[in-house]
């Protein structure tokens, strides 16, 4: 297991996610705003490409080829001297970490990659054996975030205490690699302590804590009526919890509450008083953001206007 | 090469295939008798037909150095040690080659097994010629003994011993003994098909052991040091201060009075126990005890009314701890189980949910003498539940990092039980047990069967969660999966069969005692069929469920059979020790006194002025013999000499040569072979006392032999041993490195753990992969 | 259906082996201790899995059929109704993954020719990486969202470029001389051959049955 001490604040390369790129930029501009804040030594590298982790769970991509992309993303990070691969997207997490394993511990697929390299005359992007570890090197958001919670907690400006949290921690942050995550898996509190340290009133047990958000790759896509049943299920059970804000950690889940959650509405025919965010843009909001300059709340589906006036943030 | 020496005997096992199914043994014999060498060769060495083989051809050939190739020298070094010495020949004269758990079980290619079983015989052949006579060294066996945990399994075992006419110390580190069987309530009965009460059947051997005369109890008592060996040990123990003299009348007149409530670690942590106060009623001894953490006076604050009621002035407030020391001859270690902690899974909600109880609190609740004074009632409201639910296997049967793998062989028993009680006395209230398998071994289920004839609903599932909805109801989600349904089960209770673990006591006794535990952390034994009560170390026995999960019934069993085993051996007078320790050729020795630095304090001056080696103390881990510039000391059955003779023997070009430690390391080299791990077989194994021992001569033996790499494994730091000597060894490592210059890259130093077999499995293998071995 | 794709790169995901189960254990998708054999059938998978709850599936009973070395198990429909959540993989008292085996089973389907129509919309998206860098929600799928999002996400999308330079950010992509990288690499490594390969076999398949199962392009 991971230990928070271990947790590091410099050497960060911010992985750039494509569902943050595209859908919630605000997550990306609340991230590098909360690590100033916060003395974060970090770098975000334009020659940083995706990790393919759609690709590969949407069933196209092989994991040779998931593997070789992410080894030149590897590179990246050697070359700029910046080692920490820290995500805002538990995919990115879980095929980086998974894939440098690979690499780490299979002497043919090492080979395999290095030899695409040299014969693409990228002889720079070799990957040697163990020069980044799975455990080590690689890190979520939430990590670097729970490990300054005491910062986070001096510096907040806001009054959450009469906010009813719940989280919904992303699957393949804490189940893919269970072994790895701070905390126990099958109960994660990571984003509700940085909550807390904020002052917000956090439901650590809700019914469905640990079911996934329904997105599902293809599922939201070639069995929507399934995957909406389980988003579904997910909000009746944060409705009954008296929820009024639920905080994420990864693009996907968002999409599937942010911007499905009035399509629920609509098709299951019930409301929700529910609004969601990024942990990065709540930290953000505390330590002071503007919700719309830094948070991007405007990319979301489901308004926060009326939530942030409620704790006194006028938009 | 020449090994000519006619009076050299090679005996080779076939372990009934485990070794031969893999290793051609007429090839090997072939290639050793060119050599004129007699090898013989027999389906199981070990057995008498094995051994007598061995005597009738040393007398027959007139052999008087003997090799054998068979099973690790762990499991029966001793036997054939005995074997040889039966027919006149020292038992030094004996040299084993590791053919199983270092050949056959770890190299699945047969060619590969057989060319290096060939080589690891010829090297013990080699170092054999060197081997000189040594004489036992014999100590006489303190007739005491000790017996460590006041639980059913100590409270036995020390029962036994006494009748038997053994003095026993009786350690327990509880105020009073009884342990985990006092809190049961009740024991089921195959025969019977019922329950008894667990007390009446523990309260009189409790107070038989309170009130025999062969029988010291020291209650409150922790062992801190443990020194010396077997038949001869040192125990220090600490004495808890407990605030109340031994002449407590236990009136209870003091509780009344306390102001004070603690919580009841007896039941369940409810808040009902008084700062002073007894354990429970029939504790043993029966003298009351204050809780220094909560008590106003011993925390700096003023009451002290129990003083002032007590009428026998029993009121202590000055007791301070009490240092002891026991001379003993064995030791029986009897430190039982910690319940597993099941908020370790909070999918079950445990320690969240208030009605989600394990099968322990349970037991509690149904006890006359729990909480709720043996009337069924949830937590939450103290109703009696109408719908109860148990959960088999939480903790257990697990490969998850926060379970175990084993099964802990009584919770089926016990839900099974606990059902059976609640059907009999709460007709009203429906049992589910949700299992995966119910293990009711031997005449146990005929008792299953009964209880499955009172309509006890069984689910076979692992179910994925427990969910509390409104007013403190539960939901166990599961898919039973016979009818291949999920359901949804309601619940006012929920039960966990949470597993049994190994008590922490138990690791900390075991580091203590310097006994090997298993790698669930149990204390391991030397032999799981004819051994299963002898630990690692001579004189110190196990029982009980510090050995391995168990109920009560085969915890008095295996308790008897520890106390008859401590019986033998105190009765044998006296012990052979290990001649293999420090010995000093007095002739080289300049009085420098740098052996001194001895870390376990093992060589002194004798009243004559000589160094002189203390065979008590010393263990042998040869790091004075590197002190000592003018080798005048050396390890017997280690010389330099006889070390360079084996690798001569064992290494080829691009072998790995690995030096093991011969405590933890070599256990978890064994451990590779008997867990189906494997690694190449161009990686050879030399035993040393440490690896302090290792020179740069028979380092660079090796290399010029052709070897690869060469690997240092040492014992790990939180042994006894290791404690001291890691460090030293890490230097030793470090001067060989840096003497070697530029091959001493090629040199290698790691610690192993039993439990990471597969570790050093992978080391090896990685070693003997690697290219120029750097 | 199609024969077997005997690529090298479908090799690493699919090796060919005596039984399923060997092919789940060699797999590059599936980790070096799966527990395959070990599963104890103890139903915990499906417990939590929230794909059986809506849906027939039943990782459990997948796993059995793996063991059971029953290949009709590629052309169970339900095996596309995983969300690879990995509770299951979490639960699992064997260290087994029902949803690791699944995504290999997957794999066996496709290069079969099996579940193409799931994946064909998906072909550009492959492209797409290799221009940008980046993933792209593949057009299909965007005309989903289109259709199921108002008009604050469209007014969103249709701005992005200045919502995202207003954040301070700069525009999507990795920069030009890393696409370069990234098409030489995927095609190095086969990834082009592999996708032709599955385009040419979704044409195939598409000429010779009538009707097409998956999703339909409901956004022309
Ligand atoms: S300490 Fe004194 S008052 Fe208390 S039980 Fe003992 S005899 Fe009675
Ligand atoms: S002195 Fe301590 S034990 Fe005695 S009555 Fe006061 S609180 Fe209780
Ligand atoms: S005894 Fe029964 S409940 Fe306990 S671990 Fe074994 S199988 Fe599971
Ligand atoms: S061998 Fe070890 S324990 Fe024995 S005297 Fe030498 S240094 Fe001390
Ligand atoms: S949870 Fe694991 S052991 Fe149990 S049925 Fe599923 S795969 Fe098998
Ligand atoms: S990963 Fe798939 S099989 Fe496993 S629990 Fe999630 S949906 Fe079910």
């Amino acid at each position: 297991m991971k230990q928070i001490e271990n947790i590091p604040d410099r050497g960060i390369l911010l992985f750039k996610s494509c569902l943050v790129s595209v859908e919630y930029p605000g997550i990306e501009s609340s991230t590098t705003y909360a690590f100033d804040k916060l003395d974060v030594d970090y770098l975000v590298s334009d020659e940083q490409s995706c990790c393919t982790g759609l690709g590969y769970y949407f069933d196209l991509f092989d994991q040779m080829s998931t593997t070789a992309v992410a080894a030149r993303n590897f590179a990246v990070a050697k070359k700029n001297g910046y080692t920490n691969i820290t995500t805002m997207c538990s995919t990115c997490y879980a095929i980086n970490k998974e894939t440098c394993a690979l690499l780490n511990s299979n002497e043919e697929v090492r080979s395999n990659v290095n030899t695409v390299f040299e014969n693409a005359e990228l002889d720079d992007l070799t990957y040697k054996q163990n020069s980044l570890d799975e455990v080590d090197n690689f890190y979520h958001v939430v990590e670097i975030l729970l490990s300054k919670t005491q910062h986070i907690g001096k510096l907040n400006t806001i009054d959450f205490s009469d906010v009813h949290v719940a989280t919904h921690h992303a699957c393949h942050y804490y189940k893919v690699q269970y072994d790895d995550m701070i905390g126990n898996p099958n109960h994660p509190l990571l984003i509700d302590t940085i909550a807390k340290s904020c002052g917000a009133d956090v439901v650590e047990w809700y019914e469905d804590k640990t079911l996934t958000c329904g997105a599902g790759f293809s599922q939201r896509h070639i069995n929507r009526k399934m995957s909406l049943e389980v988003t579904h299920a997910k909000l009746e059970s944060l409705k009954n919890a008296g929820v009024e804000l639920v905080i994420h950690m990864c693009p996907n889940c968002q999409i599937q509450y942010d911007r499905y959650q009035p399509v629920i509405e609509k098709e299951f025919g019930t409301k929700y008083d529910l609004v969601h965010m990024n942990i990065a843009q709540f930290v953000a909001l505390a330590l002071g953001a503007d919700p719309v300059k830094v948070c991007g709340f405007q990319t979301h589906s489901v308004p926060l206007d009326e939530f942030l006036d409620r704790i006194g943030i006028s938009v | 090469m020449s090994l000519s020496n006619g009076q050299i005997g090679v005996f080779i096992c076939h372990c009934g295939g485990n070794i031969s199914d893999v290793i051609d043994i007429q090839s090997v014999k072939q290639e050793i008798e060119l050599d004129n060498i007699s090898v013989f060769d027999c389906e199981y060495l070990c057995s008498n037909i094995g051994q007598d083989l061995i005597r009738k051809s040393i007398d027959k050939h007139s052999l008087d150095k003997i090799v054998i190739g068979a099973c690790t020298p762990a499991k029966h070094e001793k036997l054939f040690r005995k074997c040889i010495e039966d027919v006149g020949l020292n038992a030094s004269m004996l040299e084993i080659a590791n053919l199983r758990e270092q050949c056959s079980w770890v190299h699945p290619d047969n060619l590969a097994a057989t060319n290096k079983s060939i080589s690891l015989l010829i090297g013990k052949i080699k170092r054999v010629q060197l081997a000189l006579p040594l004489t036992p060294i014999q100590v006489s066996i303190n007739p005491n003994a000790m017996v460590i945990g006041g639980g059913i399994a100590g409270i036995n075992s020390a029962l036994n011993l006494a009748n038997n006419g053994i003095h026993t110390y009786l350690i327990e580190k509880d105020v009073t003994i009884g342990g985990n069987t006092a809190k049961i309530g009740k024991i089921f009965s195959p025969e019977k098909l019922a329950e008894e009460c667990a007390m009446c059947s523990l309260s009189p051997l409790m107070n038989e052991i309170g009130t025999h005369p062969n029988i010291t109890l020291l209650t409150h008592s922790e062992v801190e040091n443990v020194s010396g060996s077997a038949g001869d040990f040192k125990v220090n123990i600490r004495k808890k201060p407990r605030y109340v003299k031994d002449n407590c009348m236990a009136c209870g007149r003091c509780s009344e009075v306390c102001p004070v409530y603690v919580e009841n670690d007896f039941n369940c942590g409810v808040k009902d126990k008084k700062a002073i106060s007894m354990r429970f009623a029939q504790s043993v001894p029966q003298v009351y005890s204050i809780d220094s953490d909560h008590c106003i006076e011993l925390t700096g604050g003023e009451c002290g009314i129990c003083r002032n009621v007590c009428k026998v002035d029993a009121i202590d407030f000055e007791q301070r701890d009490e240092n002891i020391e026991l001379d003993v001859g064995a030791i029986i270690v009897a430190t039982g189980f910690d319940e597993y902690d099941a908020s370790k899974k909070p999918q079950y909600g445990y320690g969240v949910f208030e009605n989600v109880v394990t099968q322990m609190d349970l037991a509690r609740i149904l006890g006359v003498n729990g909480p709720t004074l043996g009337k069924l009632a949830r937590p939450s409201d103290n109703s009696v539940p109408k719908n109860i639910v148990m959960i088999q296997c939480v903790g257990s049967r697990d490969e998850d990092t926060s379970g175990n793998r084993y099964c802990s062989r009584y919770c089926c028993m016990a839900a099974l039980k606990h059902a059976s009680l609640i059907a009999k006395k709460y007709p009203d209230t429906n049992v589910t047990i949700c299992y995966i398998d119910i293990r009711a071994f031997g005449l146990y289920e005929n008792y299953y069967r009964a209880v499955q004839d009172m309509g006890i609903s069984f689910v076979r599932g692992r179910p994925a969660e427990v969910v509390q909805k409104a007013n403190h109801s539960l939901v166990v989600k599961v898919e039973d999966t016979l009818t291949q349904e999920l359901k949804e089960m309601p619940a006012d209770m929920v039960v966990l069969s949470s597993a049994m673990e190994a008590s922490s006591g138990t690791k900390q006794i075991a580091n203590i005692l310097n006994v090997t535990l298993n790698e669930d952390g149990f204390v391991k034994e030397k032999h799981s069929k004819l051994k299963p009560v002898d630990t690692s170390r001579d004189g110190i026995f196990v029982c009980g469920t510090a050995q391995s999960p168990k109920d009560v019934t085969d915890t008095i069993a295996q308790s008897g059979l520890a106390a008859a085993r401590t019986s033998v051996f105190i009765s044998d007078n006296e012990i052979r020790l290990d001649p293999q320790i420090a010995q000093i050729d007095h002739s080289l020795c300049n009085n420098c006194d740098e052996c001194f630095k001895c870390p376990f304090g093992g060589i002194s001056k004798d009243v004559s002025g000589k160094v002189s080696i203390n065979p008590l103390v010393c263990n042998g881990c040869g790091y004075c013999a590197k002190l000592c510039s003018k080798s005048a000391i050396s390890i017997a059955g280690y010389k330099e000499e006889q070390i360079i003779a084996e690798i001569d023997g064992v290494i080829e070009k691009g072998d790995v040569l690995v030096f093991l430690s011969r405590g933890i390391p070599y256990a978890t080299a064994d451990n590779i072979g008997n867990s189906v791990a494997q690694y190449p077989a161009n990686v050879k194994i030399v035993q040393v006392p440490t690896t302090t021992i290792a020179t740069k001569a028979m380092i660079e033996h090796a290399f010029k032999h052709g070897s690869r790499a060469v690997l240092m494994v040492e014992e790990p730091t939180d042994n006894p041993i290791g404690a001291f000597i890691y460090p030293l060894a890490f230097e030793n490592f470090k001067d060989l490195k840096n003497e070697l210059g530029e091959t001493g890259a090629k040199l290698h130093f790691k610690k192993a753990y039993i439990p990471h077999y597969r570790g050093l499995a992978e080391i090896f293998t990685s070693l003997a992969q690697m290219e120029d071995g750097k | 259906m199609t024969d077997m794709m005997a690529d090298t790169l479908s090799e690493y995901d699919t090796p060919i082996c005596d039984t399923l189960a060997e092919t789940v254990k060699k797999s590059l998708r599936t980790s070096d201790t799966i527990g395959i054999e070990r599963c104890l059938q103890c139903g915990a998978c499906t417990a939590s899995c929230p794909a059986a709850k809506f849906t027939d599936y039943n990782p459990r009973k997948i796993i059995k059929r793996v063991m059971e070395n029953d290949i009709s198990v590629i052309e169970d429909e339900s095996i596309w109704n995983c969300f690879y959540c990995y509770t299951c993989h979490l639960r699992c008292p064997r260290n087994n993954s029902p949803t690791q085996v699944v995504q290999v089973l997957r794999q066996m389907a496709i290069n079969k020719g099996i579940g193409l129509d799931k994946l064909e919309v998906l072909f550009e998206y492959g492209d797409a990486f290799a221009e940008l860098g980046v993933s792209k929600i593949p057009d299909l799928y965007v005309g989903q969202m289109e259709d199921d999002f108002d008009m604050r996400w469209h007014e969103f999308k249709n701005n992005l470029d200045s919502v995202r330079s207003e954040l301070g950010l700069g525009t999507v992509g990795v920069k030009d001389t890393g696409r370069g990288e990234i098409r030489a690499i995927l095609a190095g490594i086969g990834f082009f051959d592999r996708q032709e390969k599955l385009k040419q076999m979704a044409e195939a398949e598409l000429n010779t049955s009538d009707e097409k199962g998956g999703i339909t392009n409901e956004t022309n």
